[in-house]
């Protein structure tokens, strides 16, 4: 076990599949001598070089089509889209990403991690959680670690999958959280494994990312309330852990979904309808979705602060499943 | 027509492809209203997708796939099957082959409608092969009409800094769909390259000699490690955007100054001409590809249609994780 940051994760994560699988390259704009925005690449220039560490134009599109062209040549590209927000300059490269290995009946392969920083915290900027667009398209998987074992694991998993995964990457964990991360070059954290972080009987608490740290918190509160909470954090988004997400929700009754990105078109919604449609019988009381609002991400920090939704606004929703049907808000 | 160093068994390569492209636009054409067909603009096909290696990456222009794909050795029944969204297809009725045609040759289609994006895809597989150091080359070709997107720019610019083996083609027909060459591409598209620090050349689209020397040229410095090049093959879109196009768009009677341009009618002359085949040497090769290419739609036709086996749900994701 090495203790280290987020970021450090991530990048040792990239680096242990660079030493053993020549394939594995990282392209993106000032991933080279620069290290990365956030220090996302730091070290891997020093290492590996010019050669498998490339610095790229400013064209984010051809950037992830360069990828996904190399990718179906057998290489494992990964990319560092530097932002989330630039989601949009690469949506089409993505979708044709997705439907490659499908629309040519197993012929094609696409092994390409899209790396994109996002979230409200420290950075202050580039806060837009548009992870939800990713998920809409089929073919597609969607990582979000929460803590630094599973940026090192699931980014390790991301590179050893056979298709276009996008690893979000909130930067509010970035140089934040630290962790113990195992050392061996073959552990790796799965991708479509959801994880328990806190075990509880009263409420489901289903969680990603940053959202994990305040549902953990919200938690904390609730505990002392009498409200023993279970946390999922979901890990990978598409695809979605059904079984863990449902057999939490049998177990407890509640659930209560958050997410930082806006409401309206979010991934949490399908965590809902999952729920909705298979554990309906389990549910003792409406289902609560806490989010962003739906509106461009406020700059000052205090508009920021009111914007995000955080722990008390989970604890609230919790404290809103054990009312009547009749109180709830 | 030019007379580069071409063998005479190339000329009659490029005169076969030619030909099996405009007997299979006709037949398949009566077929489906919606192909389409690439009548007066053959010769860029064969004169860009002819000779590639089995290793080269081709992302061709969606006008005229179906012969970049039997130019790059796919089976044209298969193919049709494809078109026809047969269980046989290469893609079991899941997509197109019509536009899209089968990775398994080296070829990068469009997975989706969007133009620009392949040629991304092509750029991005010219750099995988400078990474493990072997000298297979992309070609990657689009329309006038493609010429404007930014994708074709970007892949351009990276393709020169990063000196990668990609051929651009711009196969200017003077149409998207509707939309002329004047109201569509300020400029000349070759010399683009230029301003990327590129090779630019333009050529006459319509000699199939001069197309596959100019490609030869940006061949030898692609797999050199010298760069990429951009090839412009001036043409014109005899058929319509598809085949029961209206066209009430434009002139007929410029339709038919190019039509008497015919790039098919104008080499079969030639190599009367220069006497490398006799008439009715030529007349075997058009025989064969009629024969052919009806003995493969038929075969196709007669396929079975795909059932719910060839939908597979679970076949989205590739299954394995290779270690």
């Amino acid at each position: 076990m090495t203790r280290m940051t987020f970021q450090q994760a991530l990048v040792a994560g990239i680096a242990e599949e660079m030493r053993c699988d020549p394939d594995v390259f990282v392209l993106g704009e000032d991933v080279g001598l620069f290290g990365g925005p956030l220090k996302s690449t730091e070290g891997l220039f020093a290492e590996f070089g010019a050669g498998r560490v490339i610095d790229m134009p400013i064209s984010e599109g051809t950037i992830v089509g360069a990828a996904v062209g190399a990718a179906m040549q057998g290489k494992r590209p990964v990319v560092d889209l530097m932002f989330l927000e630039f989601l949009g300059l690469v949506m089409q490269q993505l979708i044709d990403a997705g439907a490659m290995h499908y629309y040519s009946a197993g012929a094609a392969r696409v092994p390409l991690v899209v790396r994109a920083k996002y979230g409200v915290g420290p950075h202050h900027g580039h806060q837009y959680d548009l992870h939800s667009w990713a998920t809409n398209i089929p073919g597609v998987k969607v990582v979000a670690p929460a803590s630094a074992e599973d940026a090192k694991g699931l980014m390790k998993a991301a590179i050893r999958d056979d298709n276009p995964v996008l690893m979000v990457e909130h930067m509010a964990l970035y140089h934040g959280v630290r962790g113990d991360v195992p050392d061996d070059p073959d552990w790796i954290v799965p991708l479509g494994k959801a994880a328990v972080v806190r075990e509880g009987r009263d409420v489901t608490i289903v969680a990603s990312a940053m959202m994990v740290k305040r549902a953990q918190q919200a938690a904390k509160v609730l505990a002392d309330e009498g409200i023993s909470a279970e946390v999922v954090d979901l890990r990978t988004i598409a695809p979605l852990d059904e079984d863990t997400v449902l057999a939490s929700v049998h177990k407890t009754g509640r659930l209560v979904v958050a997410c930082e990105a806006i409401g309206r078109g979010s991934s949490a919604n399908d965590v809902i309808a999952l729920a909705a449609d298979r554990a309906y019988a389990s549910l003792k009381a409406p289902i609560r979705r806490v989010a962003a609002p739906d509106v461009p991400v406020p700059f000052h920090r205090d508009l920021e602060k009111i914007y995000v939704p955080g722990a008390a606004e989970i604890e609230a929703a919790v404290r809103s499943t054990f009312q009547s049907a009749e109180a709830a808000p | 027509m030019s007379d580069g160093p071409l063998r005479n068994d190339t000329s009659l390569e490029l005169h076969r492809l030619m030909v099996f492209s405009r007997t299979l636009d006709r037949i398949y054409g009566e077929h489906d209203g919606h192909w389409h067909g690439l009548e007066g603009e053959e010769a860029v096909a064969a004169g860009v997708y002819h000779g590639l290696r089995p290793t080269d990456i081709l992302a061709p222009h969606y006008r005229g796939m179906p012969i970049a794909s039997y130019a790059k050795g796919a089976d044209l029944r298969r193919l049709f099957a494809g078109m026809l969204a047969k269980k046989t297809g290469y893609n079991r009725g899941r997509h197109r082959n019509d536009i899209c045609g089968p990775p398994e040759f080296n070829l990068i289609g469009l997975y989706t409608g969007s133009l620009g994006p392949p040629v991304g895809y092509a750029t991005g597989a010219a750099l995988a092969a400078k990474i493990d150091g072997r000298d297979d080359i992309a070609v990657a070709v689009f329309g006038d009409g493609g010429s404007s997107r930014g994708d074709i720019h970007e892949a351009m610019n990276l393709a020169a800094v990063q000196k990668l083996g990609v051929v651009f083609v711009c196969q200017n027909n003077q149409f998207a769909i509707s939309t002329p060459l004047e109201t569509g591409v300020a400029g000349s598209v070759a010399a683009r390259g230029q301003g990327f620090g590129m090779p630019g050349v333009e050529v006459d689209g319509n000699d199939v000699l001069a197309v596959k020397d100019a490609m030869q040229t940006a061949i030898a410095r692609a797999r050199a490690g010298e760069g990429p090049s951009l090839i412009e093959a001036k043409t014109y879109r005899v058929a319509g955007h598809f085949y029961s196009d209206a066209e009430d768009y434009r002139d007929q009677d410029v339709v038919q100054s190019w039509r008497s341009r015919d790039p098919i009618a104008a080499f079969a002359a030639f190599l009367t001409d220069q006497g490398i085949a006799s008439a009715a040497e030529l007349q075997a090769i058009e025989d064969t590809a009629t024969e052919q290419i009806k003995a493969a739609f038929a075969a196709a036709l007669a396929d079975p249609n795909p059932d719910e086996d060839d939908l597979g749900f679970d076949t989205v994701y590739a299954a394995e994780a290779s270690a």
